[in-house]
């Protein structure tokens, strides 16, 4: 163990771990986060989902994360498997084994990990006695490029459908069930999708036709999965808390789940609608019990765009109240930029620590922002860095993305102006104070209004990085950070291909991909390599414009929003900039998410206007 | 309020940084509800420290450290909460009160007393008697990528074992003899061996028992004043 690099990321025995004999249980998970233990720790949806199945005694679930290449070659040379944290069991001693994907570039850690563990890669060649492999989380919405590796897909939210698979799963295992017939069964769960069911067709042009049922327990489409009252899924309450350093060392929870904004690139906020919002009491209360249990020095409050929680202001006037005078600070990522939010991270400083504000204007210039629907206005911007500065935060941080649909050069530009402007201000306050902008290659994702635009080539993307870099690299206060071009194309690859990009996948983790994610592992060559073998034009897949006509690879997973909507959402972009207002205070846009699950936003905010109710007097 | 602790590394937990370890203590601290000081200023924090970090790896029951309370407090019950919210693998084993204008804890640790496991079946004794016998103990060393070679003798207090078992007591580097220059490792004591026994297995465990004050062929445990006495049958020669 001393060989690797910081062992402690494969030892577990953190605080508030669950081991369980297994003997006493009927059903046995495996919860992997296919990337670097520090990374996936934190992770919320494993950790909800450890709770909750881990309550039911006779379940139990343990958890893994993805070997660095150091320890894969150590597991390689002595032939030990990809394994459990808690018990230091093999992956083929679960029942299931189920990967959350918040992004794309989990994809072939997924690969290594199932390959390690000892199983197929390929879910056909799997047997009776092999674990069930699912996956989760936001990248599943478009499961096709990992089709081929994957037994069962969780579309939405998860609470619900993990203990309704565990019921399936003991079932199974009492009745002695074959892998068909539990097959079927999980089908039957709302928000599950068995990809060997369903065969991709595809057109002469290389354009997909349509993703058919072929099995007759197949459903046309596949409703997503939503939790309506997150008050009575009242998870995390004991966060595990790592023994070594990770990215987020907080208690964490979330205030609300999905969001209103309608930032047209922004595939969390359209996937999770409709807003689901936890109440006050909930929230304190769960914050005083998460505190009590981890001993975490931070609570954050994690939601889309957090000040827009009806009760935010009193929620943390009351918990800066408690804590106030503690060792114990708020954070409140995803702020929305405007002058609210700095009220609101005064509230939550009041300890005295006012070092850095993040905001996320996205776009440099207010076309660029109408365009991606992210309304905030040069003078906003502006205003709201006067008062941060005014009231005693002395670091800026602004975040935007390039290569965004109609961009131009001076759009471009216009990120290093705006990022100049708001320095200018923060000198009048301090001389040392600073602005820092972060920049990112647009990537364009399924379930949104931009699933249908050209994703810009990495040179594109480097060439716009030089105008930023050129404009403002005389400026010592001003720091400027990037990602490059190359690892956001295979992002773009994974996030809108279809089933054909699988074997790219494939292709890839033999060739040696790993840690997709990671600058320093990231190879673009590896890539490149394998989808010319498997016979993959990348940028077909990227740079392409779709048409109206255009059949996607996900358009059988319903992820609640019509497809006219974001078509028409789409042209409104391109064609005008129109704005879109946050639909919970005007009235209903149609975008289908409500009347489809039977919900309406649910938030503290009147008047509520939603599909077929008529706006109030 | 200022306690002293001695406390124990042991399990999975031998395989965290000595960062980590801070970071551990800090939240057993709080889940413990323990009313530890805080530094004053713009990032406070809590008023811990501890000694010398142990290899990575190594498994201890001789772990030091000091806090400081903001109030008096309990010292027993106070221990048997910070336990109970500590990981398994680490307790606080013995705890004291700091009297004032007393010894600084680096003065009382000036000795460490390791324990070597290798395989059950592995005798030691040929290759101990020879590095006992032996003027100078010679190991090589990598520094900024150049091997250097140093004589590891001086900083060995004492050296015993039995069957498979090593024990070693070496000066810390702040309390080294006259004649010794430099501070040793225990894994260096285990190179050493090599030179006699050179088919020696790995070691499967090596454990810092006890810190303290070397005395005669024992040590003398910082805290309680426990003695350590060497293993098994009597080896002729000390190192003195």
């Amino acid at each position: 163990m001393t060989s690797v690099r910081k062992p402690a990321r494969y030892v577990g025995g953190e605080g508030n771990i669950v081991r369980k004999n297994h003997n006493g249980t009927d059903s046995r998970w495996l919860l992997v986060y296919p990337d670097a233990y520090e990374v996936g720790q934190p992770n919320q949806g494993v950790q909800i989902l450890y709770e909750i199945l881990n309550e039911r005694a006779s379940t139990v679930a343990e958890r893994g994360y993805a070997p660095w290449p150091d320890m894969e070659a150590v597991m390689r040379e002595r032939s030990l498997p990809f394994f459990s944290l808690e018990n230091h069991l093999p992956l083929r001693a679960f029942d299931i084994v189920a990967f959350s994907l918040s992004s794309e570039v989990g994809y072939t850690n997924l690969l290594n990990c199932l390959d390690l563990g000892g199983m197929p890669l390929r879910a056909a060649d799997r047997a009776d006695s092999d674990p069930l492999v699912m996956i989760g989380g936001h990248a599943a919405f478009n499961p096709e490029p990992v089709a081929p590796f994957v037994d069962v897909v969780c579309a939405g939210d998860g609470e619900e459908f993990v203990l309704e698979v565990d019921t399936v799963l003991k079932t199974a295992r009492a009745n002695g069930w074959d892998r068909a017939r539990l097959l079927e069964e999980i089908s039957r769960v709302e928000g599950s999708y068995i990809p060997a069911w369903y065969e991709p067709e595809y057109l002469s042009d290389g354009r997909l036709r349509g993703t058919f049922p072929r099995h007759p327990g197949a459903k046309y489409r596949i409703a997503k999965r939503t939790v309506s009252d997150l008050d009575s899924w009242p998870y995390p309450k004991r966060s595990i808390v790592p023994l070594t350093e990770t990215v987020h060392e907080r208690y964490s929870v979330e205030i609300f789940r999905g969001c209103t904004r309608g930032c047209r690139f922004c595939q969390a906020g359209m996937i999770t609608r409709p807003v689901r919002e936890r109440s006050r009491d909930t929230v304190k209360e769960m914050v005083a019990r998460g505190v009590e249990n981890t001993g975490f020095e931070e609570v954050g409050l994690l939601s889309l765009s957090s000040a827009d929680h009806s009760d935010i202001l009193g929620m943390c006037g009351d918990l800066a109240d408690t804590y106030e005078g503690t060792a114990t600070s708020l954070s409140l990522p995803s702020t929305r930029v405007d002058a609210f939010n700095v009220t609101l991270a005064d509230e939550l400083a009041r300890n005295g620590r006012r070092t850095g504000l993040t905001f996320a204007p996205e776009a440099g210039t207010e076309r660029m922002r109408r365009v991606i629907n992210k309304m905030v206005s040069e003078a906003d911007m502006l205003r709201t860095a006067e008062t941060a500065f005014a009231n005693g935060w002395r670091h800026i941080k602004l975040y935007f993305m390039i290569g965004l649909p109609t961009e131009t050069d001076d759009d471009v530009l216009g990120i290093a102006e705006l990022g100049l402007k708001v320095l200018d201000i923060g000198r009048q306050h301090g001389r040392k104070n600073k602005v820092t902008v972060s920049v990112g290659g647009f990537v364009p994702k399924p379930h949104t209004p931009f699933q249908w635009a050209p994703q810009d080539s990495p040179d594109e993307i480097e060439r716009k990085l030089g105008l930023i870099r050129r404009r403002v690299a005389s400026d010592r206060n001003l720091n400027l950070r990037y990602h490059h071009g190359k690892p956001g194309e295979v992002e773009g690859l994974l996030a809108r291909g279809d089933r054909r990009v699988a074997a790219v996948v494939e292709r890839a983790f033999c060739l040696g991909a790993r840690f997709d994610g990671w600058d320093e592992l990231f190879d673009y060559d590896t890539w490149l390599r394998a989808a010319d073998e498997v016979g993959v034009d990348v940028g077909w897949f990227t740079r392409r414009e779709r048409g109206e006509d255009e059949v996607f690879a996900w358009d059988h997973l319903d992820s609640g929003l019509e497809k006219d909507w974001l078509w028409k959402d789409w042209r409104d972009a391109i064609d005008a900039g129109a704005e879109l207002e946050d639909c919970r205070w005007t009235p209903c846009y149609d975008c289908g998410v409500c009347p489809g699950l039977d919900l309406q936003h649910q938030t503290g905010h009147l008047p509520i206007f939603s599909a077929g109710t008529s706006p109030l007097p | 309020m200022r306690v002293r602790v001695r406390y124990r590394k042991q399990g999975r937990l031998r395989f965290i940084s000595a960062i980590d370890v801070g970071r551990v203590w800090e939240r057993a601290l709080r889940r413990a509800d323990l009313p530890i000081a805080y530094s004053e200023g713009f990032s406070p924090h809590p008023k811990v420290s501890f000694t010398d970090a142990l290899p990575l790896g190594c498994d201890s029951t001789g772990e030091y450290g000091e806090l400081t309370f903001a109030v008096p407090i309990d010292l027993p019950s106070a221990v048997s909460v910070l336990n109970a919210a500590f990981p398994d693998g680490m307790d606080v084993l013995f705890a004291t009160a700091v009297e004032e204008g007393g010894p600084r804890i680096a003065k009382l640790l000036q000795a460490s007393l390791w324990d070597v496991a290798y395989p059950p079946g592995t005798s030691l004794t040929d290759a101990a008697a020879q590095a006992l016998a032996a003027e100078t103990l010679i190991v090589a060393r990598e520094r900024k990528g150049e091997t250097v070679h140093v004589d590891i003798r001086p900083a060995v207090h004492h050296l015993s074992c039995d069957g498979p078992r090593l024990r070693v007591t070496v000066h810390h580097a702040d309390h080294l003899p006259a004649d010794a220059s430099v501070a040793i490792r225990p894994t260096e004591v285990d190179a050493a061996l090599r030179g006699f026994q050179t088919e020696l297995p790995q070691p499967a465990l090596v454990s810092r028992l006890a810190q303290g004050r070397p005395e005669a062929d024992g040590l003398v445990e910082a805290l309680s004043g426990e003695r350590y006495e060497p293993l098994g049958p009597r080896l002729q020669r000390q190192f003195l």
